[in-house]
């Protein structure tokens, strides 16, 4: 927007974004060594001890073994099933400390970018002089209120992804410690983040002060008459649907060739010569199950092929799936509020936690960006599990593949989201959605069911079926 | 705008985040049964397929229709988001299911070095 509202944002209102960083900084501080230290630092211990106790009734298996009391074919005496369970505890002892390790870095990481996100645009934004507009300047429906940072951001995405391969091997290489990477293979995506950094920032500075006057309305066919930005957002998640129908599609493709469990139990497994000597076997790459394809629902549904999959491995991606249909539901009630004329307070505790309008739809927008960063920490967790357990590109290849970046590319898109509701919280904190600008909740609103609606496809596909 | 209608004193948004929580704990309920309820026989892959569909179609349409407003809505908004439909269908069609070899039975320049390592009988 070109900012033709009449609220003045003064630089002290940017310096609250400078102190709503800290605060974020802090409890992502305080959760990480709360969660990422003194908490996984004893599961780290029980897991020591669950390993070490693992090798000492794996070492009297193989004495046994050696004595020639037992063979090491037999599973039906007591040596072998005192080390598989020695063996089980180890594992559920090495999970729940990556439970808690992961749950407190993502809340760093998370923390940190937010914190990063808010103070690099308070700082860009309050280090410029106020700004004095003109009231009728502002009213005035016929203004032209373009704007050029989706334009800078846009560019800054272009460069960055241009970078990208560059940017991902040196990135790599310097975490390894390996001389194949350097600084300056990484310059072209780091212009692009400052390029998106700097249209960010632009945006924001634009449309802070935006107070729903103005709003430019379509002119012409097909959608006279109509907001530009609702047809814009409209334009845009179709577009995102074919993103996803991308990943979607190929991931039937694959899926259709594949030697599952559901295939292999019901005899449709189609027979290849894999290493062109003549001998033709199912199409599978596990070295768990040599039969069938191993995919991630089979670690974690009940009854998956793995064998692990239960109430507990389930537990995160059903919780986001909840989580998701909540923040759906309090990003709605966010809008209805700013859009209600007569907001009557609640009674109980919701009326003092939202005693007026203003601090109603700021709260609602905080509980549906705490859902969302949980619903981010549920998913690295879930990831560490399944890479723990050998859900790898390497270990499970494409089934790894399909499923990492279908709902890696789901989990960026929910992360995007919570950059930009953290300015909707801070817009909702210092200037306030009212009836008459509330249309930024609603279209932000429409992106955030978007990624819901995602999903409620992604879910089934890839972790119930 | 859907907090207009009331059902039992609560708006449509309400009804409808009750629905879909419903019809989430019953997608996400299923899987924990191997078999029918009640019985021995075991629920068939189609039998899967069916409930993840209709579960994903009713839920598709709850957000669609009230929390994205589609209901409501100039018929416009509706029309775009059906617009992509044939594309999508196109591509689960031509992509997803009209070629079961896919990965095996793509043409070299497609997969290098995959066709000479598979040869189908």
């Amino acid at each position: 927007m070109g900012g033709g509202g009449s609220s003045d944002v003064k630089n002290a209102v940017w310096m609250r974004a400078l102190m709503m960083a800290g605060l974020i900084l802090g409890i992502a501080v305080t959760s990480y060594v709360g969660l990422g230290v003194v908490a996984a630092g004893a599961k780290h211990l029980t897991w020591e001890d669950e390993e070490h106790h693992y090798d000492e009734i794996k070492k009297k298996w193989q004495a046994e073994i050696t004595a020639g009391n037992i063979t090491s074919e037999d599973e039906s005496n007591e040596f072998y099933k005192a080390k598989e369970e020695a063996h089980h505890h180890e594992i559920e002892a090495h999970l729940s400390y990556l439970t808690y390790r992961v749950a407190g870095l993502a809340i760093l990481f998370v923390g940190i970018i937010f914190s990063a996100f808010l103070v690099i645009s308070g700082v860009m934004n309050s280090s410029q002089a106020d700004e004095h507009h003109d009231e009728h300047h502002g009213h005035d429906e016929h203004e032209h209120h373009g704007s050029a940072s989706p334009i800078i951001f846009s560019f800054g995405c272009l460069l960055f992804l241009l970078g990208f391969p560059d940017f991902a091997d040196a990135l790599h290489g310097l975490m390894m410690g390996s001389a194949k990477g350097t600084i300056g293979d990484m310059s072209v995506s780091m212009i692009g983040l400052t390029v998106v950094t700097i249209g960010v920032a632009n945006w924001w500075r634009e449309d802070l002060p935006f107070n729903g006057y103005g709003e430019q309305l379509a002119t012409s066919d097909p959608f006279a008459g109509q907001h530009i930005r609702k047809a814009g957002i409209w334009v845009f998640l179709m577009s995102e649907v074919m993103v996803f129908a991308t990943f979607f599609s190929s991931y039937l493709r694959m899926r259709t060739e594949w030697c599952t469990k559901w295939a292999f139990d019901k005899g449709t497994c189609r027979e290849v010569d894999v290493n062109g000597d003549g001998t033709f076997d199912v199409i599978a790459r596990h070295d768990l199950h040599p039969d069938y394809v191993l995919t991630a629902s089979d670690y974690l549904r009940p009854g998956g092929a793995v064998g692990t999959g239960d109430f507990w491995t389930m537990l995160p991606g059903a919780v986001n799936t909840f989580a998701l249909i909540i923040s759906s539901y309090t990003i709605v009630l966010a809008l209805k509020i700013a859009k209600s004329h007569d907001y009557k307070v609640p009674t109980g505790v919701f009326g003092k936690l939202m005693p007026t309008k203003k601090a109603a739809v700021r709260n609602y927008l905080i509980v549906t960006l705490l859902l969302g960063t949980m619903f981010i920490v549920l998913k690295l967790v879930e990831w560490s599990h399944l890479i723990a357990e050998g859900f790898t590109f390497s270990g499970a290849g494409e089934t790894a593949s399909i499923f990492y970046v279908a709902t890696g590319a789901h989990g960026v898109h929910v992360f995007a989201g919570l950059l930009i509701m953290l300015y909707m919280i801070f817009k909702a904190d210092t200037v306030e959605w009212n009836e008459d600008n509330a249309q930024g909740v609603e279209y932000f609103g429409l992106y955030w069911h978007f990624v819901d609606l995602a999903w409620v496809v992604i879910f089934p596909a890839f972790y119930l079926y | 705008m859907g907090e207009h209608k009331l059902i039992m004193g609560k708006d449509i948004y309400f009804w409808n985040f009750i629905v879909l929580m419903i019809f989430t704990l019953f997608e996400v309920g299923a899987v924990f049964f191997e078999e029918w309820p009640g019985t021995d026989t075991p629920v068939s892959l189609t039998a899967v397929w069916a409930i993840l569909i209709v579960v994903g179609i009713v839920k598709g349409f709850g957000i669609g229709a009230f929390f994205m407003h589609l209901w409501d809505d100039p018929r416009i908004y509706l029309r775009v988001a059906l617009f992509p439909t044939l594309f999508v269908l196109l591509m689960l069609w031509g992509i997803g299911l009209s070629n079961p070899e896919g990965v095996t039975g793509l043409p070299s320049w497609c997969t290098p070095n995959w066709d000479s390592l598979v040869t189908e009988r």
